[in-house]
């Protein structure tokens, strides 16, 4: 029943299928986005609070909420990898780790920019800010883990493990956060993200959030390749690929 | 060969790693000493300036005990898989985690337990109030123990690494910090006049958390290591 | 594209760099996944070239 799960989980078709999805979820992607930033910049109405600062949101909410579906990602698959051994799942989770990393540093980025004029400061220890940095620490952690052996193997499953244990204590580390920042700020902090958001301002961010996702989606089969290569570089189907395309 | 049970298994290695680090007394008193300077820096960086020194003392306290488990964490494993004293326990038949178990609780009794025993020095060069010391051994005993257990995931990912010790750190801290928050907030609250109840019981529900799932945890990160 | 639209309400220097950044995460996300892919190959084309040198 699971064999055709494990063939397309080989390393020559996971290739081959990213190298077709990758330009289809770019493509996509661009469309979404730029749909979301016209309209969030240009067409949705300024907040009756924050004026035209929360158009902030439409970078700072998709890429938040990319960082940590990029980390749940990468920990899913290096999970898969570890139990089931698919090779296929560990080159995954080395694929999106930067991507995810670098998203985790434009959320703080621009969370600290939206900070400014709303709280007055660049860095107010908000509990959603001080998650997402201890993410981008979690992130850092994982990284430097895989690449910390001579066996590049043992790195792999060594980083999966961590990202596991790390998905586990995501949810820890949000709340206490937040149980913590209750305890030393009260309601001075102006919220981040309204759950009640007008029709106008919600669609360009659901938008902006599509389009981040398939972004994630289109680099990371373009990394993933690149990734399935340099692992697979001994293997006869990558050598016969490469000889296909030297002699066209 | 006599064949023993899991717990009589856990004793024996408890003894055997309780003898070992007494017979290297210098590397268990390293990470107290560490404990003491770092609240010493505290002070002297603040220039004397008491009041602040009293409402900073909680967090100061627990951010050095944190740093000074760190120190000894590295060690928890790297000796025994160097020698291949690890792999023997491991074909020893009880399984890995319950040489993990028996190992990590070792540790904790010369590091986490030690610092708690050293914590009242600590507390008095701090401001904090003799009546908040009971709060503070509480939350110090619950937040070192769950730290180990973290710390023995930690150790066992890194024990074939290149370069282990500051990597640990890196991998260990971000997952130790709602330990902190709750272990400086109980203090805290306590010094305050309030009820430190609240803190304390989520420290103990995350130290449970940690003693169930992290063994298997580590032992899947020994495993993976060392295999 | 009026002026009142660069000036964003006077919050321009906070939200425009935000959009600003968020282009360079982008196209760092897509030169760095370029090259990555790129390394790779050139990986791959050096051992295919050496075991063809060893193979003569």
């Amino acid at each position: 029943m699971w064999t055709w799960f494990y063939k397309l989980a080989s390393p020559p078709a996971v290739f081959r299928t990213a190298g077709r999805l990758a330009p289809w979820f770019l493509g996509a992607a661009a469309l979404a986005i730029a749909y979301g930033t016209v309209d969030g910049l240009a067409f949705a109405p300024p907040d009756y609070q924050q004026g035209d600062a929360f158009r902030i949101v439409y970078v700072h909410a998709p890429s938040a909420w990319l960082s940590l579906f990029a980390y749940v990602s990468m920990a899913l698959a290096g999970g898969i990898a570890l139990v089931w051994r698919i090779k296929v799942g560990h080159a995954v989770a080395a694929a999106a780790a930067p991507i995810g990393a670098s998203f985790t540093v434009l959320a703080l980025v621009t969370g600290s920019l939206w900070g400014r004029p709303m709280w007055g400061t660049y860095w107010a220890w908000d509990p959603r800010l001080t998650s997402e940095l201890i993410l981008l620490f979690l992130y850092a952690g994982v990284m430097s883990l895989r690449g910390a052996f001579e066996e590049a193997a043992r790195g792999d499953r060594a980083a999966a493990l961590l990202a596991v244990v790390g998905v586990v204590n995501v949810p820890i580390i949000h709340y206490s956060v937040q149980w913590w920042n209750s305890l030393h700020q009260g309601a001075t902090v102006a919220k981040i993200g309204k759950p009640a958001m007008a029709p106008s301002m919600l669609w360009p961010l659901l938008a902006m959030l599509l389009g981040f996702m398939l972004f994630y989606g289109g680099v990371l089969c373009m990394r993933l390749r690149g990734e399935v290569l340099s692992r697979e570089r001994q293997a006869a189907w990558v050598r016969e690929l490469m000889q296909a395309r030297s002699e066209r | 060969m006599s064949r023993v049970g899991a717990f009589a298994a856990l004793r024996l290695v408890v003894v055997r790693e309780l003898k070992l680090a007494f017979r290297r007394p210098d590397q268990l008193l390293q990470p107290l000493v560490f404990f003491l300077m770092v609240t010493t820096l505290f002070p002297l960086g603040l220039n004397l300036r008491l009041s602040l020194l009293r409402e900073i003392g909680p967090g100061v306290l627990w951010v050095a005990a944190l740093l000074a488990s760190m120190l000894s964490l590295d060690a928890l494993f790297r000796n025994d898989a160097e020698d291949g004293t690890l792999e023997q326990l491991a074909l020893s038949g009880h399984g890995l985690t319950v040489i993990v178990v028996a190992k990590t609780l070792a540790h904790w009794l010369v590091s986490g337990a030690a610092l708690v025993l050293v914590s009242p020095l600590v507390a008095t060069a701090l401001a904090i109030p003799v009546e908040a010391f009971p709060v503070m051994a509480a939350s110090l005993t619950l937040g070192s123990l769950a730290l180990s257990w973290l710390g023995a995931i930690g150790a066992g990912l890194t024990v074939g690494a290149k370069r282990g010790n500051v990597l640990l750190s890196l991998i260990v801290l971000p997952l130790a910090m709602p330990l902190l928050i709750f272990g400086a907030a109980a203090i805290d609250r306590v010094i305050g006049g309030g009820d430190a109840s609240g803190p304390l019981y989520l420290l103990a529900a995350l130290c449970t958390f940690a003693t169930t799932l992290a063994p298997f945890a580590a032992a899947a990160a020994l495993r993976i290591t060392l295999e | 594209m009026s002026a009142t639209f660069w000036a964003m309400g006077g919050y321009a220097r906070f939200v425009w760099p935000c959009f600003g950044l968020a282009a360079l995460v982008f196209a760092w996300n897509l030169w760095s996944a370029r090259r990555h892919y790129a390394a790779a190959r050139l990986k791959v084309e050096r051992a295919l070239a050496m075991s063809a040198s060893e193979g003569a």
